[in-house]
C-alpha cells in the first residue's frame, strides 16, 4: 500500500513510518524539508502554508499526524484547520482513505486551543467520510513529545508532585499506537469513525510517573502531595497568556481528561496493548527482565547462592542465541524462592514440551554456573576443607534434602501441575 | 598427458601421514589434501584446577563464546562439547554427504584429522589377532616399530598387560599414576592369582603421550587438560608429522580441498572436489591415489568410484562406560593428574569373549557431565558429586567389532547412508561383563556404582573399520594385501576401512602401521614419472 504521512518525523510519525516500511508499505513523506534518513519519496507539505497538496494518484491512505504544538496565535490555528480541509479534499480526489490522528483532549470546549483545533479538524475529517484516531497518553521508545518532556523533568526534579485527587491517564505504547494506526489503514471492512486507542482501564497519573521512575529511569523519587485546587487557583490568577507560557494549560488539560471508552475499538482492530510495566522498559518489552528473573532463580538454585551478574547475563544471552529467547513463565513462587525448584527438577511428570525446555534451561544454568571460579568452589570443592567425615556428612545431608523434596514432589504434584499450567496460560 | 603428481593422499590424519613418509622419502612427488579446518582458540595453558579456581574467562574455552557446549548438549561424547575442538568435528557428515540412522558418524576435516581429539590409546595386534590380515606378521611388526618410535608412546611397565599391548620395547616409562589408580593396582597385585583365574588382567595404560620430552614436544606435566587440548603437545597428533613432511621439497599440502569424487582421466586418476572459501571445483590428477579420509568418507569415495550400491558392513566396537568408587579415598582433596587412561584391563570370559578397557581420573571432566546422569535433582546432585567424585574413576570398555551389525550403502544421489546396530547378544554380553567387572574391581578396592554402567549407542566408539577389507583374493568392494581396490588399480585404501577385522584393542597404531606398510609397497613400485631418485 502507498501511504502518505504528514508529521513523519515526529514522536509517533517515526515509529509509524518504521513499522509501515517493515511491513512492506510504500511511504511518501509529506514535510517541509526533504528527509535524509529515509530512502523514500517526498512531497512538499507545510501545515501553515494554506497551499493545496497534490497527492500522487496511487495513494491508498493519507495519515495526518502533523500538528502545531508550539504556541499558536489565532491565524496559525485557522491555517491548520484550512490546510486540513485542503488535505481531506485532495485525498477524496485520489480516492485515498484519510486517517487523522487527534488527541484525547479533543473537545469543542477543551481548556487548550490545541484540543479545540483538534476537535475542529475532526469534524472536517468525519464529515468527509474519513477516520479519526484518538490516542491516549503516548509513552515509550525515544524520549520525545510529552513523554520525553515528562521523563526529562522527572530526571531533573528531586521530588515529584502527587496530585490530589490523582488525575487518571490512559497510556498507550507508541509502537502499539503505530500498529493500531496501520491496522485502521490496512483494513477495508471497517466504517469510518472515531477510534479511541488507549488502555481501557485508566491508571492514576502518580502510578504512571512511578512506572517511569522504576522501569525507564531506574531511580527513586519521593512524591509530595499537591492539591489540584492550588494549581487551578494559580492558573486563574495568572491569566490566559501566562498560563500558556508556563505550560500550565497542558497540566490543566491533564486534570480534565475525559474518559475514553476504548475496549470495543481495540477489540475490533484485534489490538492487544502491552502492559505498562513492560512497555516502560527502554527495550519496549520486559522479555529480558523475565529472562533475568528466570536465570537468577535457576542459577541460585544450582549455586545455592545468588549468581554474579556476569553469569546471569551469560544465561540470558545463551537463551536468546540458542533457544527462542522467551522466559519459561515460571510461577512467582519459584522465582522468589529458588529452592522450590527442587519440586520441578524432575521432568518426567510435566507435559512433554514444557519438561524438555525446562531441562535444557537447567542444564545450561548448571554448565554456566560451573564454569566460573565460584563454580569451581561449589562443584569441585576447591578450597574447601577435606576429610572423610566432612564428606560423608555432606553426602548424607544432601541425600536427606533430596529425599525430603522427593516426598514433597509426590505429595504436591497435582498442585504443581495446576500452578504451572496456569502460569503457562498467563505467559 | 603427464599427471600433476605421482601420488595424491586424501586426508592428513594418522593414516595419511603414515603412508606419506615412505612415499616422500623415496623421492616421489606427493600431494596431500585435507578439509583444512584449523584450531581457532589456543588450549588452556595452565593446570586445570588452577585455572578453574582463578580464570573468569574459563567459560570461553569450556562452553564457548557462541555457546557451543550448549548447542551440543545432546551429543553422546563430552569431546563433542569442547568448543576448542569444534573445528575437528565440524562439517564432516554434511560435506561428505553422510546420512546416519542409529549411528554416530564422526570424522574430521581438520588438518591432522581425528588425532587432534583422540584418547591416545595404542596397542599391537598379536599374531593370532592378525590371522585374517593378508600380511606377513614380522614385516608388519617392523612397521609397528617405526610408527611407535615416531609417535612417542609411554607406558612401558613390567606388568600383566605388557604382552597384551606388545609394544613396551618402543615405549617410554609410564606417565605418573594418581593415588586412586596406584591403590587399585596395589590391591590387584595382591589378588593377582585369583583375578587371573577370573580372566582379569590389569596393567598400566600404554598411550601416545610423552613421559619424557621428545623432539620439540614436552613431557606431560599432569596439568589435566587432556580433554580440552594439550598446550605442551605431549599427546601425539598427526599435525606433528605434517610439519616434518612439509620440510621435504617433493611434498605439497593443499588445505581446504574436500574431495567429492574420484575419476579417471586419460589413463590416470584424478580427484574432483571443492576448494577454498568460494568452493571452486578443481581437479587434480596423479598416477596413484591413497585414500585416508577416515573410514566413512573413504568408503563413500571408493563405492562411488566402483559404482557399487551393495551395502558394505561397517565394523565398530560396542562400548560402555561406568563409574568406580574407592571408599577409602572419600573426601580427599583433588589433585592435578593425567586425564587419559592410567590403568587398562583385559577381561576374557570363558567363551573367549575378550574385552578391553581403561580407567581414568574424573578431574578434567566437567561435573555437569556427571550431574546429568544422576537420578537426583541438580542442586543436591552437585553436593553429592562434589564430595564423592574425587574418590571415583571413570572406566570404559570396548567389545570386538565382530559384535557390531552396522552397514553403509551408497545411494543414487551419491550420498552414503549408514544404518547402525548391534548383534543381538551384545546386551546379554554387556550384563555378564558388568557382573564380572564388579567382582574384579571389588577385589581391587573399588565399587562399580550401581546404575552407572551405561552402554553406548552404535558408532559412539568412533573406531569404524572394515568396510573395504584387505583379502588375499579380494572381490568387488574389497582390497588386496597392499590396500588396492579390486577393479580399480592405482587406488589404495590405507585408513581403518581396509582392516579386515576390528579387535577390542585400540586400533590407531595398527592402522598407522598398515598405512606405513602400504606406503612402502607403493613407493617401491616403478610406475611413476616424477621420481627424483630411482627405487
Amino acid at each position: 500500500m502507498r501511504l502518505v504521512v504528514t508529521g513523519a518525523s515526529g514522536y509517533i510519525g517515526t515509529r509509524l513510518t518504521h513499522l509501515a516500511s517493515e511491513r512492506g508499505h510504500d511511504i511518501v513523506i509529506a514535510s517541509r524539508k526533504e528527509p535524509t534518513y529515509f530512502t523514500t519519496s517526498w512531497l512538499y507539505f507545510d501545515l501553515l502554508s494554506l497551499k493545496a497538496l497534490a497527492l500522487p494518484k496511487e495513494t491508498d491512505v493519507v495519515i495526518h499526524l502533523a500538528a502545531n504544538t508550539t504556541q499558536a496565535d489565532y491565524f496559525d490555528k485557522e491555517a491548520e484547520v484550512i490546510t486540513a480541509q485542503r488535505l481531506v479534499k485532495s485525498a477524496q480526489e485520489v480516492g485515498a482513505k484519510f486517517i487523522f490522528v487527534s488527541s484525547q483532549t479533543a473537545r469543542p470546549d477543551a481548556p487548550t486551543s490545541y484540543g479545540i483545533t483538534k476537535w475542529r479538524i475532526e469534524q472536517v475529517v468525519l464529515s468527509a467520510g474519513g477516520n479519526v484516531a484518538r490516542p491516549g497518553q503516548v509513552y515509550g521508545g525515544e524520549l520525545r513529545g510529552l513523554f520525553g518532556t515528562l521523563v526529562n523533568t522527572i530526571h531533573n526534579l528531586p521530588l515529584l508532585p502527587a496530585f490530589i485527587p490523582a488525575p487518571k491517564v490512559q497510556p498507550i505504547h507508541v509502537d502499539d499506537l503505530a500498529e493500531g494506526l496501520l491496522r485502521i489503514a490496512e483494513r477495508n471492512d471497517i466504517n469510518p469513525r472515531i477510534y479511541c486507542l488507549a488502555t481501557p482501564k485508566p491508571v492514576s497519573f502518580s502510578e504512571f510517573l512511578k512506572n517511569i521512575t522504576k522501569s525507564r529511569l531506574r531511580c527513586q523519587r519521593l512524591f509530595f502531595p499537591v492539591p489540584i485546587i492550588a494549581i487551578k487557583t494559580l492558573a486563574l490568577a495568572l491569566g490566559d497568556s501566562l498560563q500558556t507560557q508556563l505550560r500550565l494549560d497542558q497540566l490543566l488539560s491533564l486534570f480534565d481528561l475525559p474518559f475514553m471508552e476504548t475496549a470495543s475499538d481495540l477489540e475490533e482492530l484485534g489490538l492487544t496493548l502491552r502492559p505498562l510495566s513492560a512497555g516502560m522498559h527502554p527495550s519496549g518489552n520486559d522479555r529480558r527482565r523475565g529472562l533475568l528473573q528466570e536465570g537468577h532463580a535457576l542459577l541460585s538454585y544450582v549455586l545455592k547462592e545468588p549468581p554474579c551478574s556476569a553469569v546471569l547475563r551469560r544465561y540470558v544471552r545463551a537463551v536468546e542465541h540458542v533457544r527462542n529467547g522467551n522466559a519459561l513463565g515460571l510461577p512467582k513462587l519459584f522465582l522468589s524462592y529458588p529452592i522450590f525448584l527442587s519440586l520441578l527438577d524432575y521432568s518426567t511428570w510435566a507435559d512433554k514440551t514444557k519438561g524438555v525446555e525446562f531441562s535444557w534451561r537447567l542444564d545450561a544454568a548448571t554448565m554456566l554456573a560451573e564454569t566460573t571460579p565460584l563454580g569451581a568452589y561449589r562443584f569441585l570443592g576447591i578450597g574447601s576443607r577435606n576429610g572423610v567425615l566432612i564428606s560423608l556428612l555432606s553426602i548424607i545431608n544432601a541425600m536427606t534434602c533430596e529425599i525430603f523434596w522427593r516426598l514433597l514432589r509426590v505429595l504436591f504434584s497435582p498442585l504443581i501441575r495446576f500452578f504451572w499450567g496456569r502460569a503457562r496460560g498467563a505467559a | 598427458m603427464i599427471p600433476d603428481f605421482d601420488v595424491i593422499i586424501i586426508g592428513s590424519g594418522p593414516a595419511g601421514v603414515s603412508a606419506a613418509f615412505p612415499l616422500v622419502e623415496s623421492g616421489l612427488l606427493v600431494l596431500m589434501v585435507d578439509g583444512g579446518t584449523k584450531a581457532t582458540m589456543p588450549p588452556p595453558n595452565n593446570a586445570f584446577l588452577a585455572i578453574r579456581a582463578s580464570d573468569n574467562d574459563q567459560w570461553k574455552w569450556m562452553i564457548g563464546e557462541e555457546f557451543h557446549a550448549l548447542r551440543k548438549i545432546d551429543a553422546a561424547s563430552p569431546k563433542l562439547r569442547v568448543p576448542g575442538l569444534r573445528y575437528v568435528f565440524e562439517g564432516y557428515a554434511e560435506l561428505n554427504q553422510i546420512v546416519s540412522h542409529n549411528f554416530l558418524s564422526v570424522g574430521s576435516l581438520a588438518t591432522g584429522g581425528l588425532s587432534n581429539a583422540w584418547g591416545c590409546g595404542v596397542a599391537c595386534l598379536s599374531r593370532y589377532e592378525m590371522s585374517d590380515f593378508p600380511v606377513n606378521f614380522e614385516h608388519f611388526r617392523q612397521s609397528y616399530e617405526s610408527i611407535a618410535k615416531r609417535m612417542g608412546i609411554s607406558g612401558c611397565h613390567d606388568d600383566d598387560m605388557a604382552d597384551y599391548f606388545g609394544l613396551d620395547a618402543w615405549a617410554q616409562r609410564p606417565v605418573q599414576m594418581d593415588a586412586l589408580h596406584s591403590h587399585m593396582y596395589q590391591r590387584y597385585s595382591i589378588h593377582n592369582a585369583k583375578l587371573a583365574s577370573m580372566g582379569f588382567r590389569l596393567g598400566r595404560s600404554r598411550v601416545a603421550a610423552l613421559s619424557e620430552p621428545y623432539a620439540s614436544r614436552m613431557a606431560c606435566d599432569l596439568s589435566g587438560n587432556c580433554l580440552w587440548g594439550c598446550h605442551r603437545r605431549s599427546l601425539y597428533s598427526a599435525l606433528n608429522d605434517l610439519t616434518s613432511l612439509c620440510k621435504y621439497e617433493n611434498f605439497r599440502h593443499v588445505s581446504g580441498f574436500v574431495v567429492e569424487q574420484l575419476a579417471q582421466k586419460e589413463g590416470y586418476w584424478s580427484i574432483n572436489g571443492r576448494e577454498g572459501k568460494h568452493r571452486d571445483i578443481r581437479s587434480i590428477s596423479a598416477h596413484k591415489l591413497i585414500l585416508a579420509a577416515g573410514t566413512l568418507a573413504t568408503t563413500k569415495l571408493a563405492l562411488g568410484a566402483l559404482k557399487m550400491q551393495k551395502p558394505v558392513r561397517v565394523l565398530s566396537n560396542p562400548t560402555a562406560a561406568f563409574l568406580l568408587w574407592l571408599p577409602r579415598f572419600t573426601g580427599v582433596a583433588r589433585n592435578n593428574t593425567f586425564g587419559l587412561g592410567q590403568l587398562s584391563f583385559n577381561l576374557k570370559l570363558p567363551d573367549e569373549t575378550s574385552v578391553f578397557g581403561s580407567t581414568f581420573s574424573t578431574t578434567g571432566i566437567p561435573i555437569s557431565e556427571f550431574a546429568r546422569h544422576l537420578p537426583t535433582g541438580r542442586r543436591y546432585g552437585i553436593d553429592l558429586l562434589r564430595n564423592l567424585l574425587s574418590s571415583c574413576v571413570v572406566g570404559n570398555l570396548f567389545l570386538s567389532g565382530a559384535y557390531s551389525a552396522s552397514e553403509a550403502k551408497l545411494q543414487n544421489d551419491g550420498s552414503l547412508v549408514i544404518s547402525g546396530g548391534y548383534k543381538q547378544q551384545v546386551t546379554h554380553t554387556m550384563n555378564r561383563l558388568m557382573k564380572n567387572l564388579r567382582k574384579a574391581y571389588w577385589m581391587s578396592g573399588a565399587i562399580l556404582l550401581p546404575g552407572s554402567f551405561k552402554i553406548g549407542s552404535p558408532g559412539s566408539d568412533i573406531h569404524y573399520a572394515g568396510s573395504l577389507p584387505m583379502r588375499i583374493s579380494p572381490r568387488a568392494g574389497e582390497t588386496s594385501s597392499n590396500g588396492e581396490l579390486h577393479g580399480l588399480p592405482g587406488i589404495h585404501v590405507v585408513d581403518g576401512s581396509c582392516l579386515p577385522t576390528l579387535s577390542e584393542k585400540s586400533h590407531t597404531l595398527t592402522l598407522m602401521a598398515n598405512a606405513d606398510r602400504i606406503g612402502r609397497i607403493v613407493s617401491a613400485s616403478s610406475d611413476f614419472t616424477h621420481t627424483t631418485t630411482k627405487p
